[in-house]
């Protein structure tokens, strides 16, 4: 019986139960110094000087850092498609010079014997600011207008590029219309927060050159090649080591100025450094997401069938491009069309520039936001049409004897390949888990007088599984282990459990044997690491084709066919091979269906929004780990839930950011979550050989689509006002309180 | 977000606290509990030359009651007044205690911490407002009682001078066949309350209210009692009507702002809300 | 914190002061300046399995036992621990054999990540032993006092809820 498909149990987990994991704050080397970031406190200045002398004076201080003490480079966009020339012109120096672009934007660093002195220390670096005359350019819309101040004068627009997306006749589509809707939704800007911030200690051995710096994650590969080439070294010369992860969620592992910057300073004072970024800063220097506005209009017939949809959106990117280049702008192109059959669409991104904390890809990229926009703009169609919300989706999912089902996007654009997956058939399964009928009984019954009973649903498709390719090597060892080496990461998803499994049936040994080691840039020649969905997908398959390739040369040396090998009875022939490698190329992303129905109670009198339940179902090929599948389900959609409801980054007019701890930045607690059933379909998934799609993301993209549309449900009438989350328990009365007219 | 530099010594008594914080002079802050002032620590929005911890000073965790009149000690944890059995209207006080954060915060902010800090959100003082009681302060210059309505000054600041602490809360006793309810609305589980309100009621046989306080806080710069709203109540019974009408005319009265977490007028919602939640739950009492 | 006789004495910011505590059931001096958070001087002293979340007191990612009641380590000073009893989670199992609450939590799949798990491990324990009758909408307000990013919270309240049905056998 093959081990993929069964809910193996993690190895790390006894450990992290025992509070024995090795996170990087746990790391620590002899004769280390501490580094602290000194950080803008204004969103737009010009910067004058840094005066350190205060600072190096103190007690403890070893050094002082400033942009003229550093190499002056640029951190570089990570993904070919994800750049363009003029992104290219606004990419962030390690530390500020001449102008400061966001509250947050580091500026110098400090390096002390203790954490306590450097932040002493920190405080009296004293920067000479001059924020002029102009405002900051805050407001996303407003931005990209001409009278917008410039958040880099020399690009001449706050607007880096609009990139277009087309899709048939979307003019004569909408010349045909019996009902148009126009809307403006609005993606509200919230992130990641790992549990745990961002930390980095750096470690250079004179003797032997090499730089070791502990802390790494995502995209350790390229990162080393980064900081090798950034600080003249060898990328030979560099080791990165991951160690225990708290979490990622797309936001850790970038390259950020503190990934160059602390090994810098371990080479130049000879001593390592450790770096432990803390929540107040995490909140401002770390990646922020989502935040977009939509101005869409959906054309349909009067029998509900989807034509058209033509969309301009504004996509915030911060105050510099950072590695995911343009992605935040480039990935709802993509995703706005969604598992829909449409006539045509257009959709004109623009990628624009505001004097904040620059924006990454946060799970579900470019995903959530366009399917939010569009599964609202169903429901506001529907009501326009007077149908049923659900009815209307089912009208238009693509159906299965289509597939696979391709958007032409013209010459310039790769087409959209949606290649399997019975998209109605997931619906259905989705309402069916869901006891549709029961939940319309209960939403007819309410249950307090002042509480009213809401039901959303949302659909997807998610692009995931991206290549190019993976490598990965097995080899049998003699002390009667498997060591499997893959260029993937661990964030906490338990990834090399997924690949042990695989490792594991393709060899036909027992899973307990099967080492996977990624953690260290010096066991694992390369990876493009783990992201969009890709690592069990990609590294999964390389590891099947490392282990098929192994069995294969066994059998050779057997004198029988690959089949006929049985890893436990011939381990040693396995040992005898050596190392195999393996390799899979992804030259298409997958895309898989997902979707999510939402109840909710809104009490009228205060606003409040409680999710009762949360369904999300996700066709992920094969489940290779249902638990750890579900984990990842169940988590990302209490993610989504959250955005939807609760979490929010607002800044004031000046750029200054307002949500600075977590008791402002609003994550959920146990009471904020629903129980959340998931359901992972399994179907037949034709573009590699284990049949996987990702399964990382899709709980987190329907989420607030469908908690807001059961917040539209609830609110009857005035649920037309929906268009923008978080729905915080202030919109929502609002929006109650205008439609009773007091 | 390591602690700033601060002196730092433990007092053992209340006289030494006091003689210890004459010694440190304008820089110095007690610390109890910690709960509100570590945060403002680690953030460094405020540098005390000088902590004086009170933590571990003997004599003042006691809850005495004598003649139906309560005298708590200043460091009485949230938990323990949590899980006290008060009676009638001074359960108040249990009810005000067991939303105050969560149970880890519980466990160590104090009675006295919540006075001194005067957290305009904070749900003691709402309490203490609505049962008229007085704050007890000492210096070395000796004790004096000041009623909580003139306690409390402004957001974070009250009427204790830099050489005082406050050694405990006395409470009057209340009205016979009195009630309390207490509702306050938080975003979250354990956040800051947006709004709150505490409610003290007292019937005659036939069920008429001959007196009310209703406490709302949150809203405005300290804890406020809503005269007006009172007005309405009394002679009333305690009917959907009334309470309806009482929760109007605190939601009007009550001078609410706009800030970037809930605009004016949904915080006059909320407090509509609420009285009447808290008048509901009283009026559940009286019928039991 | 042993005192003189005569009084107590002020102590500098960064003076290393002696706090003796009973550390996991261990008679143990550590030596922390009064800045340093319990949390802080936890970890110092090799216990890095309390974890640093928010150092403001939310997350609960740094809970211990303090005199057996579960608080944020970071928002006790180290100096405030003196004379007292604290329990961090590597006190919770015996050797190598898991406490039931940290068996339930494997078994139920209750961490990814693994950061938040000891504060929850921590807080789970003292409520199952000190509340074993509690209803389920106490169990969830307790729980609610930790922050989770991963898991969405239903194999922490799972775990949880078995591990005090085991508790009754």
């Amino acid at each position: 019986m093959s081990v993929i498909g069964t809910s193996l149990d993690r190895t790390r987990d006894v450990d992290l139960v025992m509070g024995r994991g090795r996170f990087v704050a746990d790391v620590d080397r002899p004769g280390q110094l501490f580094a602290r970031v000194v950080r803008s406190p204004l969103a737009r200045a010009a910067l004058g000087g840094v005066r350190t002398e205060a600072a190096l004076a103190r007690k403890g201080v070893a050094a002082v850092v400033t942009a003229r003490d550093v190499p002056d480079v640029r951190i570089p966009i990570r993904l070919p498609f994800a750049t363009t020339p003029n992104a290219e012109r606004v990419l962030q120096p390690l530390l500020a010079r001449d102008y400061v672009r966001y509250v947050g934007e580091p500026v110098a660093v400090i390096v002390a014997e203790d954490p306590w002195l450097a932040e002493d220390a920190a405080e009296l670096v004293e920067l000479d600011l001059d924020f002029g005359l102009e405002s900051a350019a805050v407001d996303l819309v407003a931005a990209a207008s001409d009278a917008s101040p410039l958040v880099h004068p020399a690009l001449g627009s706050n607007v880096i590029d609009t990139l277009p997306v087309f899709c048939g006749d979307v003019e004569g589509a909408f010349a045909e219309a019996e009902v148009v809707v126009r809307r403006r939704l609005t993606v509200g800007r919230h992130t990641a927060v790992p549990m745990e911030t961002r930390g980095l200690v750096a470690e250079h051995d004179p003797a032997t050159g090499r730089l070791t710096v502990w802390g790494a994650a995502k995209v350790k590969h390229f990162n080393r090649g980064v900081i090798a080439a950034l600080l003249g070294l060898d990328p030979e010369a560099v080791r990165l080591v991951e160690v225990d992860v708290g979490g990622g969620f797309g936001v850790r592992g970038e390259l950020y100025p503190e990934d160059v910057l602390v090994p810098f300073l371990a080479l130049t004072l000879g001593r390592p450094v450790k770096w432990i970024e803390d929540r107040a800063e995490h909140l401002v220097a770390t990646n922020h997401a989502r935040e977009q506005v939509h101005d869409i209009a959906v054309a349909a017939r009067a029998d509900g069938t989807l034509l058209a949809f033509e969309d301009t959106a504004w996509c915030d990117q911060g105050a510099y491009v950072r590695t995911q280049g343009l992605l935040p702008a480039i990935l709802p192109g993509a995703h706005l069309p969604g598992p829909y059959v449409w006539h045509a669409f257009s959709v004109t991104s623009h990628a624009v520039l505001t004097n904040r904390t620059p924006v990454g890809t946060y799970r579900g990229p470019g995903m959530t936001e366009a399917t939010f926009v569009r599964e609202r703009m169903l429901d506001l169609v529907a009501a326009e049409l007077g149908r049923d919300p659900i009815d209307l989706r089912r009208r238009n999912l693509v159906p299965a004897d289509r597939m696979p089902f391709t958007y032409d996007l013209g010459p310039e654009a790769p087409p959209l390949v949606y290649g399997s997956g019975d998209f109605p058939g997931f619906f259905e399964r989705m309402l069916d888990e869901a006891g549709l009928d029961d939940l319309k009984e209960l939403r007819s019954a309410g249950r307090k007088s002042d509480e009213r009973i809401g039901i959303g649903v949302a659909a997807m498709v998610e692009l995931g599984g991206i290549g190019p390719f993976e490598e990965a090597s097995l080899e049998a060892c003699p002390d009667g282990t498997v060591v499997v080496r893959a260029g993937v990461a661990s964030l906490g998803q338990g990834i090399e459990t997924a690949l042990a499994q695989i490792a594991a049936d393709g060899l036909g040994v027992e899973v307990g044997r099967v080492v996977v080691h990624h953690h260290d840039t010096d066991d694992v020649e390369s990876g493009f690491g783990s992201f969009a969905s890709r690592s069990a997908v990609v590294a999964g398959n390389a590891v099947a084709v490392a282990a098929r390739a192994l069995r294969e040369r066994a059998g050779e040396t057997l004198g029988v066919d690959a089949a006929e090998v049985d890893g436990e009875r011939d381990f040693e022939t396995l040992v005898s091979v050596g190392e195999m490698r393996g390799r899979f190329d992804k030259e298409h992303p997958s895309f898989s269906f997902g979707a999510a129905l939402s109840v909710v109670a809104v009490s009228s009198e205060t606003g409040r929004v409680t999710p009762l339940r949360h369904v999300v179902v996700q066709d992920v090929g094969r489940a290779v780990n249902p638990a750890l599948v579900h984990g990842q389900l169940a988590g990302a959609a209490a993610q989504g839930i959250a955005g939807a409801l609760l979490e929010e980054l607002p800044y004031d007019e000046d750029g200054n950011p307002l949500a600075v701890s977590l008791a402002d930045y609003a994550m959920p607690t146990m009471s904020e979550v629903p129980p959340i059933d998931t359901v992972a379909i399994e179907s037949a998934v034709p573009d590699n050989p284990l049949g996987l799609k990702g399964a990382g993301e899709g709980g987190i993209g329907t989420a607030p689509a469908a908690v807001a549309n059961a917040v539209a449900d609830a609110l009857g009438p005035a649920g037309v006002a929906v268009d923008r989350i978080p729905l915080t328990p202030a919109r929502v009365r609002t929006m109650l309180r205008d439609v009773e007219g007091r | 977000m390591k602690l700033p530099p601060f002196a730092y010594v433990r007092a053992r008594t209340v006289d030494e606290a006091l003689a210890l914080l004459g010694e440190a002079g304008e820089g110095a802050k007690l610390l109890a509990g910690g709960q509100s002032l570590v945060p403002v620590l680690a953030y460094r929005l405020f540098r005390p030359t000088h902590l004086v911890d009170v933590d571990s000073v003997t004599g003042l965790d006691g809850i005495a009651v004598g003649n139906g009149a309560l005298e708590i000690g200043a460091l009485v944890r949230h938990a323990r007044l949590e899980r006290a059995r008060f009676d009638g209207a001074h359960r108040l006080l249990a009810l005000a205690a067991s939303h105050i954060g969560h149970v880890p915060i519980r466990a160590r902010g104090t009675l006295g911490g919540s006075l001194a800090h005067a957290d305009p959100a904070a749900e003691l003082p709402v309490a203490a407002l609505a049962l008229d009681a007085r704050v007890v302060a000492r210096s070395s210059r000796g004790e004096r009682e000041v009623a909580v309505g003139r306690f409390l000054l402004g957001p974070f600041t009250t009427a204790l001078e830099p050489d005082e602490m406050v050694v405990a809360l006395r409470v009057p006793p209340a009205a016979p066949g009195s009630h309390a309810g207490f509702r306050e609305f938080a975003v979250r589980s354990g956040d800051f309350a947006l709004a709150s309100a505490g409610v003290v009621v007292a019937c005659d046989e036939q069920g008429a209210v001959t007196s009310a306080r209703i406490v709302v806080g949150g809203v405005e710069p300290v804890p406020r009692r809503m005269s007006d709203a009172e007005d309405v109540l009394i002679g009333e019974l305690l009917r959907a009507d009334t309470i309806a009408a009482v929760a109007g005319a605190a939601s009007v009265s009550c001078e609410a702002v706009g800030d970037r977490n809930v605009d004016a007028d949904t915080r006059r919602d909320l407090v509509a809300a609420l009285v009447r939640a808290a008048l509901i739950d009283v009026q559940a009492e009286v019928a039991a | 914190m042993s005192e003189a006789a005569s009084g107590p004495r002020w102590h500098d910011p960064d003076e290393r002061v002696a706090v003796e505590v009973v550390l996991n059931g261990l008679p143990t001096t550590l030596h922390p300046s009064p800045r340093w958070t319990l949390a802080d001087a936890v970890r110092e002293h090799g216990l890095t399995g309390t974890h640093l979340g928010c150092e403001h007191g939310v997350c609960g990612a740094c809970t211990v036992l303090l005199d057996g009641e579960p608080v944020r380590a970071c928002l006790v000073l180290a100096v405030q621990a003196a004379e007292r009893r604290v329990e961090t989670v590597e006190g919770l199992a015996d050797g190598d054999e898991l406490h039931p609450v940290q068996a339930a939590f494997r078994e139920h799949r209750a961490l990814q990540c693994g950061f938040c798990t000891p504060g929850f491990v921590v807080l789970a324990a003292w409520l199952v032993e000190r509340e074993p009758e509690a209803d389920l909408e106490r169990v969830r307000e307790v729980l609610s006092s930790n922050l989770c990013r991963c898991t969405g919270y239903g194999p922490i309240l799972a775990a949880t809820l078995a591990a005090r049905e085991g508790n009754d056998a």
